[in-house]
């Protein structure tokens, strides 16, 4: 009889759960760890080297040719634990809505709360089992989940060694980070609670730091603004690992 | 001013040209055409002081979106002598069709030097005003494609103006602007030198204020708006600039003066 | 026919001074030459954002209701109130969606950025394309004679009070060359915590 809840997304069981979406849940705990950390924007008099507000994300494991960092705005990136399908669906409708729903009406990209809330409400809609996908932007870091529920972090971590993860963000965590740190901090948790090798092949790091004016193709154009998301090559994710 | 004789050509099927190539397509039958009319753009203005009158205009001229000439003048001299225009004591600007403004300058001008001849004494501003617009009337069924301006001294020796639609209708005035800008000048005008929508300080609240009065202004202050009319339509309106020219009539007899306006 | 433009009749006109920025509007609303109301305003206020729209009187007030619910919307959504750029180019983007279709409106924006602390003036023509000018925007029947006027009588840097002064003579001198407009005026002056509107008294004719 408790088979007969298991077939519908949107039938309650008698204890008053989605199993499905419970299910969905559980397949993103089995997914390889991704974690975020967002840092905090600096008061003018405790700058020191970069001045902009960053944050960082990253899993491991990268089968080659199937990221999961993935750029969705100019300054928003998004990663993800689960189902990596889903996953690549959920990229191209983010990519699409910031488009359809914001930049061709507003000619801007969304805040990251508004990017947040329209995949949010295509999850809901869906309520589709994918994964736990927490992403950073501008100078904030959220995670939604398969219901459609977000929530927004300090630091978070997502999938298989989510919960080791977390603890160790805990204790490391510290609110005058700079975006440096917060790659070295990622990495050595990564380290402590994962398993297998990790390398620039099996790391993927993606950050939203300052305006990267290098990455815009063409230079000598007033008000050209870089995108702030970017993601990290293998050798600069070799060297940090170097120096853990 | 009735202007309506004036909006209407350019909107019609013929548009910048006098004549247009017929429509060929799919028919051994084939209709030309030929409009008389032209509109060469350009605006004039004019203004009157105490004891002058300053009639002006861009020197552009134009057929559609083409500049025929960036000196072509629209303002002239009447009752002078030939070429020179030497000893003129009237001043004519004419906007619109320039063809009909040659003809119709060099016919008053005729007109001006005959009653010299014939009565023994000058033309007064007020005779020669009557005479131009008879002279439009009686073309009051192919009319010249014109605006016209005649400014001059009074018997009194004060400034004198007189503005006129096509066919003749005319009124004595201050200040007047004509031609393709007199839209834009035109409210300018009424503000700077009748001092419309303006009252005196401290006169009162709501009903009570008093209004400006307008009063003659002097030449150099006449002089300056003139300019400020000029480039303020240069800038906002395509048939005009190149050059402003303006006719200066005093008791001494007419001056001349010439300043650029911008030529894109 | 008339011109769907020039049905009803109208003049707007904005313009920036020194860190303020000033826009106003006629009040006349008229059938072809009949003169149907003197209390018909052409501005509309979206939070500290201003439009001001002339043309066709039924879309109007379509249009300002349209932009009513999609900035409110835009507020509920952001939690923030929208700037006058982003306004301009939700003004564009909504005009172009009826490119085949279009409301028969010009619009005029005008406000001060609140972040940057600039003022901020734009105007469109009927289907979205945005003029972004430096000194000043004019739209209405009366458009030719406020090119005239505001050519003649604005000047960069104006304090608020000499901005009131200039946007108020050339709205006025400007209407009174248009049959199609008139009939008193609405002027406000926009500063960065302040904003005055007045009523003007034109010729009742």
């Amino acid at each position: 009889m408790a088979d007969r809840y298991s077939f519908s997304l949107t039938t309650f069981n008698p204890s008053g759960k989605l199993v499905q979406i419970e299910y969905a849940l559980a397949a993103v705990n089995q997914g390889v760890t991704s974690l975020g950390i967002k840092v905090p924007k600096k008061t003018s008099h405790q700058r020191h080297r970069p001045r902009h507000r960053k944050e960082i994300l990253l899993p491991p494991h990268r089968p080659p040719s199937l990221a999961k960092v993935s750029l969705i705005t100019p300054n928003i990136g998004m990663v993800y634990s689960g189902m990596g399908p889903d996953y690549r669906v959920l990229v191209d409708k983010a990519r699409k809505v910031s488009h359809t729903h914001y930049k061709r009406i507003y000619n801007e990209y969304p805040p990251t709360r508004i990017l947040v809330q329209d995949v949010a409400r295509v999850m809901q809609e869906a309520t589709q089992s994918g994964g736990v996908r927490p992403y950073g932007g501008g100078p904030s870091l959220y995670q939604v989940d398969p219901s459609g529920s977000y929530f927004p972090w300090k630091a978070t971590a997502i999938g298989k060694s989510a919960t080791s993860a977390k603890t160790f963000l805990e204790k490391r965590y510290k609110d005058d980070l700079e975006l440096e740190d917060a790659v070295h901090i990622a990495l050595l948790t990564l380290k402590e609670t994962i398993e297998g090798e990790m390398n620039g092949e099996t790391v993927e790091i993606g950050i939203v730091g300052a305006p990267a004016n290098n990455l815009l193709g063409y230079e000598g154009v007033e008000g050209a603004v870089g995108q702030r998301f970017r993601k990290l090559s293998k050798e600069e994710i070799e060297d940090y690992l170097t120096n853990l | 001013m009735a202007s309506s004789l004036i909006a209407d050509p350019t909107s019609s099927s013929h548009n910048l040209y006098s004549f247009s190539p017929s429509d060929q397509t799919a028919s051994d039958i084939r209709q030309h055409s030929f409009y008389p009319y032209t509109d060469n753009g350009g605006s004039t203005l004019g203004i009157t002081g105490n004891d002058f009158a300053i009639l002006a205009g861009d020197t552009r001229s134009t057929s559609g979106y083409s500049i025929n000439s960036r000196y072509a003048p629209k303002v002239y001299r009447i009752g002078g002598e030939d070429e020179t225009g030497e000893g003129a004591h009237i001043v004519l600007s004419l906007v619109g069709y320039a063809a009909d403004g040659t003809a119709l300058q060099e016919r008053l001008n005729t007109v001006v030097k005959m009653y010299k001849y014939q009565h023994g004494k000058r033309m007064t501003v007020k005779a020669c005003a009557q005479r131009l617009a008879t002279i439009l009337y009686s073309k009051r069924f192919f009319p010249y494609y014109v605006q016209a301006i005649l400014a001059g001294l009074d018997e009194d020796g004060r400034g004198a103006l007189y503005s006129y639609d096509p066919v003749g209708s005319y009124e004595r005035e201050q200040c007047r602007a004509a031609g393709a800008a007199a839209s834009l000048i035109m409210p300018f005008l009424d503000n700077q030198v009748n001092f419309k929508n303006q009252y005196m300080p401290g006169s009162g609240e709501g009903h009570d204020l008093h209004a400006k009065q307008a009063e003659p202004l002097p030449r150099q202050e006449v002089e300056r708006l003139v300019k400020d009319a000029f480039t303020s339509a240069t800038e906002r309106h395509i048939e005009v600039g190149d050059g402003l020219q303006m006719l200066i009539v005093t008791a001494k007899g007419v001056e001349e003066t010439f300043y650029p306006l911008k030529r894109d | 026919m008339a011109s769907p433009f020039s049905i009803n009749g109208g003049a707007c006109v904005a313009m920036v001074g020194k860190d303020c920025v000033a826009i106003a509007c006629d009040l006349r609303l008229g059938l072809q030459s009949m003169t149907v109301s003197n209390n018909f305003p052409k501005i509309f206020s979206y939070g500290n954002v201003y439009l001001g729209l002339t043309g066709l009187a039924t879309d109007v007030s379509t249009v300002s209701d349209l932009f009513r619910y999609k900035v409110n919307m835009y507020r509920l959504r952001e939690e923030r109130s929208i700037s006058p750029q982003t306004m301009a180019n939700l003004v564009s983007t909504s005009l172009y969606e009826k490119r085949f279709g279009p409301y028969f409106v010009s619009p005029v924006v005008a406000g001060i950025n609140h972040t940057t602390g600039k003022p901020f003036i734009c105007g469109f023509d009927s289907i979205g394309c945005i003029d972004f000018a430096k000194d000043f925007i004019v739209s209405g029947t009366a458009s030719d004679q406020l090119f005239g006027t505001c050519e003649g009588l604005w000047e960069p840097d104006l304090e608020p009070e000499d901005l009131f002064e200039t946007v108020s003579q050339a709205l006025l001198n400007a209407v009174d060359r248009d049959a199609l407009s008139g009939w008193g005026a609405h002027v406000y002056i926009i500063e960065k915590d302040k904003v005055t509107k007045r009523l003007l008294k034109g010729r009742q004719d």
